[in-house]
């Protein structure tokens, strides 16, 4: 591994922000491709702060920082790179359900996606059932991630998957539910796939859907 | 042991001294709740700002029409939150009045230390509100946002609305007062935003600081109101952790915030008070912290965080009083049975009662949490909470 990559992963590791994107910079110059830089350092540096945040050592708040450097580095290597190249892992459909406006682990769920090589399309809080499965339509997405934080809006993810089965393409679809009120439990009780617990887990919980295919668009 | 009064119950739990039973306590209550208790107004809250007149003169002239008219109906309706709570018989009520909010324009709320939340209606006929982001998300919005709150006055208000809360009620249950909605981390998440608060951290030190001073003015002012208005126990909400674990190091927090809670607490306990910490999630690495800065009981312990309620008893109990036990994600809505709450108090009574210092409740507060099941919780903990309580 060229040795500016290694310094990339390591600033993500250590969460060294300062001059981070001379850095991303430089290492472009050295002759890494973008897509080098996003595997080979960010997502690798990414990987290694979700190990530190699983072992108790790093906290919600790293993880932001850390998402911001890579989004940030992200953003401007995405320029630089072939179409098609981004998000290989698969598309995924964010929304918090109807009814609740809370936005943050959803969102920080999206960073991680993001910088784990996920497209994401985030529809934003208080989305109606209905557009979740145009959206699904649309894009032709093979995973949803269901936010839901308090506890009297659970039937909105109830509501998102009776959809998806009405549309004819619950079949093709994977769906996980994140939330203070979601658990494993919830997520059977309301017919999902899966629960993440946090940012980490919903990474993992999403590689383990890698191939659902999506209905075609 | 003869019967006590609510508020000495309380209060000798804080005091870790035996007592006759647990004493029970309620979250702060919606509307929702209190109507079901006392039976819900002629014209309700949500109908009434949708009045036109009312939408025009809160789209023309919100901030200005909040302080003289919508403000005083708001603690008429917190007020009667509060008796709904004491009719109910709770030995220990959490009670709050927030002052530093006003209308931006009809469906907007923003508190003057910076943050913007959407006026809602809870699915009762209720006005509610929920966070809709920051205010500030640069350090030239902070230097321009002209709302920043008069602690001075706000404290004044807030001495009125508890004066007569516990001129009335003080004697019928130990009532918690709270007077700023927003503790020091949890009003920063909300100004800056939960996702950029870290990075303000980091680049912009100083506005945090500066930031942390208004909000330590506003809770040192408030807490004083409330103390001098009679309150025994003040409680803090701050949310410090949210479903698996602090926001923040345990480090950061103790750099960020750990002398402004010594002296925020200090000055409470010099008043010869109580301070309870309410604090979302998982916890588990902040008791001791907490404990450090003078707490005295923590109130949350939700049961869909990881926090383990029974092991921190065992762990803190002898120096903490700890707050709740029952959640409000299954046990106290219309999903649960009767029978289930029952079988959870004295379950929590077998594992949290002996050596005292254990206060049941709510783990939270909740829009459409039903009264029935607050009173199963409560005639349960009457019954089976008795002391001398066998393990």
């Amino acid at each position: 591994m060229k040795q500016c990559l290694a310094d990339v992963r390591s600033a993500v590791t250590e969460i060294r922000d300062e001059n981070f994107m001379t850095l991303v910079q430089s290492c472009l110059e050295q002759g890494a491709t973008p897509l080098e830089i996003i595997e080979e350092g960010l997502a690798r540096g990414l990987d290694a702060v979700g190990a530190k945040f699983e072992e108790g050592e790093y906290f919600l708040a790293d993880l932001i920082i850390a998402g911001d450097m890579v989004t940030r580095a992200t953003d401007s290597l995405k320029e630089k790179m072939a179409p098609g190249l981004t998000g290989k892992k698969g598309k995924v459909v964010l929304a918090t359900v109807q009814g609740d406006v809370h936005d943050i682990g959803k969102k920080v769920v999206g960073i991680m996606l993001a910088a784990s090589g996920y497209e994401i399309v985030d529809l934003g809080v208080d989305v109606p059932a209905s557009r979740i499965v145009d959206a699904v339509k649309r894009t032709g997405a093979g995973m949803v991630g269901l936010s839901v934080l308090l506890t009297t809006m659970v039937y909105g993810i109830k509501e998102v998957i009776a959809g998806l089965g009405e549309a004819g393409i619950r079949d093709k679809v994977k769906i996980a539910i994140g939330g203070a009120c979601c658990s494993e439990h919830l997520a059977s009780e309301m017919g999902a796939d899966a629960f993440g617990e946090s940012a980490i887990a919903a990474v993992r919980v999403f590689d383990g859907f890698s191939g659902a295919q999506g209905p075609p668009r | 042991m003869e019967d006590m009064s609510p508020v000495e119950r309380v209060l000798r739990t804080f005091e870790g001294k035996p007592v006759d039973r647990v004493p029970v306590f309620c979250a702060m209550m919606e509307s929702r709740t209190a109507n079901e208790v006392l039976g819900a107004p002629l014209i309700s809250s949500s109908a009434s700002l949708n009045f036109p007149v009312t939408r025009f003169l809160l789209n023309s002239l919100g901030p200005v029409i909040t302080g003289h008219f919508i403000r005083p109906i708001l603690a008429g309706i917190l007020h009667r939150r509060n008796l709904a709570q004491i009719e109910m018989g709770f030995d220990a009520v959490w009670a709050y009045y927030d002052d530093t909010w006003f209308f931006l324009d009809a469906k907007t709320i923003a508190l003057t230390t910076g943050s913007i939340y959407n006026v809602i209606e809870d699915g009762h006929g209720n006005m509610s509100y929920m966070y809709r982001g920051p205010g500030i998300t640069t350090p030239e919005e902070f230097d321009a946002w002209r709302w920043w709150p008069d602690a001075d006055a706000i404290a004044q208000r807030v001495y009125r609305y508890y004066k007569k809360l516990y001129a009335r009620y003080g004697e019928r249950a130990c009532i918690f007062g709270c007077g700023f909605y927003g503790g020091l981390q949890e009003s920063m998440n909300w100004s800056f935003g939960i996702d950029k608060a870290p990075l303000w951290i980091r680049r912009h030190p100083d506005y945090v600081n500066r930031f942390l001073d208004i909000v330590e003015e506003v809770t040192t002012k408030t807490q004083a109101a409330i103390l001098d208005a009679g309150a025994k126990v003040v409680v803090q909400m701050d949310d410090f952790a949210y479903k698996t674990g602090p926001f923040l190091s345990p480090k950061m927090i103790e750099d960020i915030f750990g002398e402004r809670y010594r002296r925020i607490i200090r000055r409470v306990h010099d008043r010869g008070a109580k301070f309870v910490l309410h604090s979302c999630g998982d916890n588990t690495k902040l008791f001791d912290l907490f404990l450090d800065w003078g707490v005295d009981g923590f109130h949350a312990y939700e049961p869909t965080s990881n926090v383990n309620i029974v092991h921190e008893k065992k762990v803190h109990g002898d120096r903490a009083t700890i707050i709740g036990g029952v959640g409000i994600d299954y046990l106290l809505t219309e999903r649960s049975k009767d029978e289930e709450i029952v079988e959870k108090v004295k379950e929590l009574v077998r594992e949290l009662a002996p050596g005292g210092r254990f206060i049941l409740g709510p783990a939270h507060s909740e829009d459409s949490l039903p009264a029935h099941k607050l009173r199963v919780m409560l005639n349960a903990a009457r019954e089976f909470g008795k002391y001398p309580v066998v393990p």
